[in-house]
C-alpha cells in the first residue's frame, strides 16, 4: 500500500476475562481523505470484528457517545481527523471505567483526571 | 444459558430516545415502576441527538389544532390515520410545553414568548426549537428518568427479543451489554420506542443503530406493521468526505432568500430549478441527475452557495453546530462544494397504533418512530419529535393501565426458547464477514428502495435480503464475555435483512407513487385504490402483505 493512502492505528485491546492489562495493536487503513478517529475505529472494527468500539453519532460534535484516547489527549473520536500517512494511537478516554476495548462504562466515571475532554 | 438474571417491573421500555424516556416518565408518574432498557449509553445514542430540535404545536393565536390536522393529512398525502393525526395535534401544545418542566429550554423571543418559526405546509407558524436541539431534549428527559425514583434505567441492554406471557406480551430477552450474560426484563406490558431502520439504507442520516431491532421483534411476536415502504428521504445527505457522510447540509438553505445556492452536477450544471421545488420533489431531481450518470466520483452531486451574494449576507445561518461539525473536518459549507445525495432520514410506517400506541398484539405498545401511520407518505418538519412526546407519553400511560390489569408473566417455555436461540448464536470462530454483507445489503436497498423504485429492483432487494438473513441466521459468533458487539452485529444484521424484506414486500404491493414512495414503474397518485395503507404480518409461510383503510 501506498504509505500516503494509509492510516496507520494503534488501538488499546483490553478484555478484563483474560488480560491482566492492555495492549496496543496496530492496523493499517487504507484511505486517500482524512477520517476521524470515529470513523477510522469503526473500520477498525470492520477489519477486525473482535475490536470493539462505540458507533453511534449525533453528527454534531456534541453527544460525547465517541470519547476517546488520541494520542495521549481526551477528545471527541467524531471530530478529531487522522490524515492519510499519519499514525494515531487510540486508547479508552480516561475519565471513564473501561468495558472492553476502548468502550468505557459513561455510568462509571473515574475521579477526575488530569484533564477533561476538550 | 439458566440462571440469567431476571429484571422486573410493571412496565418496560425498550429504547430511550425522545419516545421511550416520555413513555417511562409517564407510566412512572402514574405510579409504574418502570425498566427503561436502552441498547447504547443513553443521551449519548439514538436518532433523537441528530434532531434539530424542532417541535411543532399550537402555540400562536391565530393557530388551531383543525388547522394544524389539516396540514398533516395534506403534507401526508392523505395516509395518516384521522384518529392519530387529531390526537397529534391537539395535545401537541401541552406536551411541547411540558418539556420545559422536565428541564428542556424552549426558544424565547424578545417579549418572552415562544419564538416560533413557520416552515413549508405549516398554515400558522408553528414551530419552536429547543435549545441544545435533540441533544438538549434528549439530555433533560434523561436526567429527568434517573431523578425519578420509579424508573431503572439499563443502557447498553441489547434487547434480542420480546417474550410472551398467556398471549400477552410480558417483557422482553436480551444481553446485558456491560456484565457480558443474558438477562430477562420481566414486565406486565412493554412499550417499544426503538426507532426507525434507516441504517439498511447505504446512504442515511442517522446513527448506526438504526436497525429496525424493535419493529422486526414486534413482526415477529404477531404485530401487524404497515406503510413499510414510505421512507422519508431528505435530499442532501453528505457522501463525501468519508468522515462527514451521514451528517447532512440544508436543502433549505438553497432558497433565494436564505443562502440562494443550488446543487450542481459535475459539468458544474445546476439540477435544481428555481425558485426551489418542495423536498419531496428535489429528492427525485437530484435522484434522476445521479442515475443518469451526472453524479461526482464518489456518486453524489455538489451542494454549493460558494458564488451567492445571499449566501455571504446570510452566512450566519452556516454557524451551527451542525456546520461546526462539518468545519472540524476540514470542509468550508459557506464556499467547498460538498458532494451530497438524497438519503434515508425518518421512517414514516412501523408497527401499527391506535392513539394508545396498543399495537394489535395484547401487552405490546409502540411510540414513534418505530410506530407508524400518523404521518402518512411525507411529514412536516417537527413533527418527528413531537410525535415522540404526544405519543410517547400516550403509550406510557396506556401500558401503565394495561399492566395494572394484566399481570401477565413471561412463560418459562417462552423465555427458555429465546435464551437458547442467543446461546445457538454462540460458539463459533466468528467466520462470517458480517460487514460485507451488510454493505451487500444497504447497497441493494440503496438501489432498489431508494428514491425511484421498480419492480425489478424490488424483487433484487428481496432477494438479496433473503441471502443475507439466511446467511446471518447461519453465522457463529465467539462467546465473547462483555460487551460481545459481534453478536449484536450478526443479530441487528438479521432484523436489518428482516426489515428490508418488510419494506420491498410493501413496496411491491404499492402500485402508485405517493409523497416518498416513487414508483417509476407506477408514476400516479392511485387515490382510487391506494388510500389504503399497506399492511405486513408473519404467518408460519413468511411475510403475509396486504392492505387495509386509513382511519378517518
Amino acid at each position: 500500500m501506498d504509505e500516503e493512502q494509509v492510516i496507520t492505528v494503534r488501538v488499546y485491546r483490553y478484555d478484563p476475562a483474560s488480560d491482566k492489562a492492555g495492549r496496543l495493536e496496530e492496523h493499517k487503513v487504507a484511505s486517500a481523505a482524512p477520517l476521524s478517529v470515529m470513523a477510522l475505529l469503526a473500520r477498525v472494527h470492520e477489519l477486525d470484528a473482535t475490536f470493539c468500539c462505540r458507533t453511534a453519532t449525533c453528527f454534531k460534535g456534541r453527544c460525547g457517545s465517541c470519547l476517546v484516547r488520541a494520542d495521549g489527549r481526551d477528545v471527541f473520536g467524531c471530530t478529531t481527523l487522522v490524515r492519510p500517512g499519519e499514525t494515531v494511537t487510540v486508547e479508552p478516554h480516561s475519565r471513564f471505567a473501561v468495558i472492553r476495548d476502548v468502550v468505557v462504562d459513561f455510568e462509571r466515571p473515574l475521579a477526575a483526571g488530569t484533564e477533561a475532554a476538550e | 444459558m439458566s440462571g440469567a438474571a431476571k429484571y422486573e417491573a410493571d412496565v418496560l421500555v425498550v429504547g430511550a430516545g425522545g419516545a421511550g424516556l416520555r413513555a417511562a416518565l409517564a407510566a412512572a408518574e402514574a405510579g409504574a415502576s418502570v425498566i427503561l432498557a436502552n441498547k447504547g449509553p443513553v443521551a449519548r445514542s439514538g436518532v433523537t441527538l441528530t434532531a434539530a430540535g424542532g417541535l411543532q404545536a399550537v402555540l400562536h393565536p391565530d393557530d388551531s389544532p383543525e388547522l394544524y390536522y389539516e396540514d398533516i393529512v395534506r403534507c401526508g398525502y392523505g395516509l395518516a390515520d384521522g384518529d392519530l393525526a387529531r390526537t397529534l395535534a391537539a395535545e401537541a401544545a401541552d406536551r411541547v410545553r411540558e418539556t420545559e418542566r422536565y428541564g428542556a429550554r424552549l426558544m424565547r423571543d424578545a417579549a418572552g414568548g415562544y419564538a416560533l418559526g413557520q416552515f413549508p405546509g405549516m398554515a400558522r407558524p408553528r414551530n419552536v426549537f429547543v435549545k441544545g436541539g435533540g441533544i438538549g431534549l434528549a439530555a433533560a428527559l434523561a436526567a429527568a428518568c434517573r431523578r425519578q425514583g420509579n424508573i431503572r434505567v439499563v443502557e447498553d441492554f441489547f434487547v434480542t427479543g420480546l417474550v410472551k406471557g398467556g398471549g400477552a406480551v410480558a417483557g422482553a430477552a436480551g444481553l446485558d451489554l456491560k456484565g457480558g450474560a443474558p438477562a430477562l426484563l420481566a414486565a406486565g406490558a412493554t412499550v417499544l420506542a426503538t426507532g426507525g431502520c434507516q441504517w439498511l439504507w447505504a446512504t442515511n442520516d442517522c446513527p448506526a443503530g438504526t436497525t429496525g431491532d424493535g419493529i422486526v421483534y414486534a413482526y415477529r411476536a404477531g404485530a401487524e406493521l404497515v406503510d413499510m415502504e414510505m421512507v422519508l428521504f431528505y435530499p442532501s445527505v453528505i457522501v463525501w468526505p468519508p468522515s462527514l457522510a451521514g451528517a447532512f447540509v440544508h436543502y433549505e438553505f438553497l432558497a433565494p432568500d436564505v443562502l440562494d445556492g443550488n446543487v450542481y452536477d459535475r459539468a458544474g450544471k445546476p439540477v435544481l430549478p428555481k425558485p426551489l421545488p418542495r423536498r419531496d420533489e428535489a429528492m427525485l431531481f437530484l435522484a434522476r441527475a445521479i442515475r443518469e450518470g451526472r453524479g461526482g466520483p464518489h456518486g453524489g452531486l455538489l451542494w454549493y452557495v460558494g458564488d451567492s451574494p445571499q449566501a455571504a449576507a446570510n452566512a450566519s445561518r452556516l454557524n451551527t453546530l451542525q456546520y461546526d461539525y462539518i468545519r472540524a473536518h476540514g470542509v468550508e459549507p459557506a464556499t467547498d462544494r460538498i458532494e451530497v445525495a438524497p438519503g434515508a432520514h425518518y421512517l414514516l410506517g412501523g408497527v401499527h397504533v391506535d392513539a394508545d400506541g396498543r399495537t394489535s398484539v395484547p401487552g405490546l405498545f409502540a411510540a414513534p418512530e418505530c410506530a407508524g401511520n400518523f404521518d402518512g407518505a411525507n411529514r412536516l418538519a417537527g413533527n418527528g419529535l413531537t410525535a415522540t412526546q404526544v405519543f410517547g407519553a400516550r403509550a406510557g400511560l396506556a401500558a401503565r393501565r394495561w399492566a395494572a390489569g394484566s399481570g401477565a408473566r413471561p412463560d418459562e417455555a417462552a423465555v427458555r426458547a429465546e435464551f437458547d436461540r442467543l446461546a445457538a448464536r454462540l460458539g463459533g470462530k466468528g467466520g462470517t464477514d458480517v460487514a460485507a454483507l451488510r454493505n451487500r445489503l444497504r447497497a441493494a436497498a440503496q438501489e432498489g428502495a431508494g428514491v425511484g423504485r421498480d419492480a425489478a429492483g424490488l424483487g433484487r432487494l428481496a432477494q438479496v435480503a433473503a441471502e443475507v438473513r439466511a446467511e446471518a441466521a447461519a453465522a457463529r459468533v465467539p462467546a465473547a464475555g462483555v460487551f460481545n458487539q459481534q453478536l449484536v452485529d450478526v443479530l441487528e444484521l438479521e432484523s436489518m435483512a428482516e426489515a428490508a424484506a418488510l419494506v420491498a414486500g410493501c413496496a411491491l404491493a404499492r402500485t402508485e407513487t405517493r409523497g416518498h414512495h416513487v414508483r417509476e414503474d407506477f408514476p400516479a397518485r392511485d387515490d382510487a385504490n391506494w388510500l389504503r395503507h399497506t399492511t405486513a404480518r408473519r404467518t408460519a409461510d413468511g411475510p403475509a402483505f396486504g392492505s387495509k383503510p386509513v382511519r378517518p
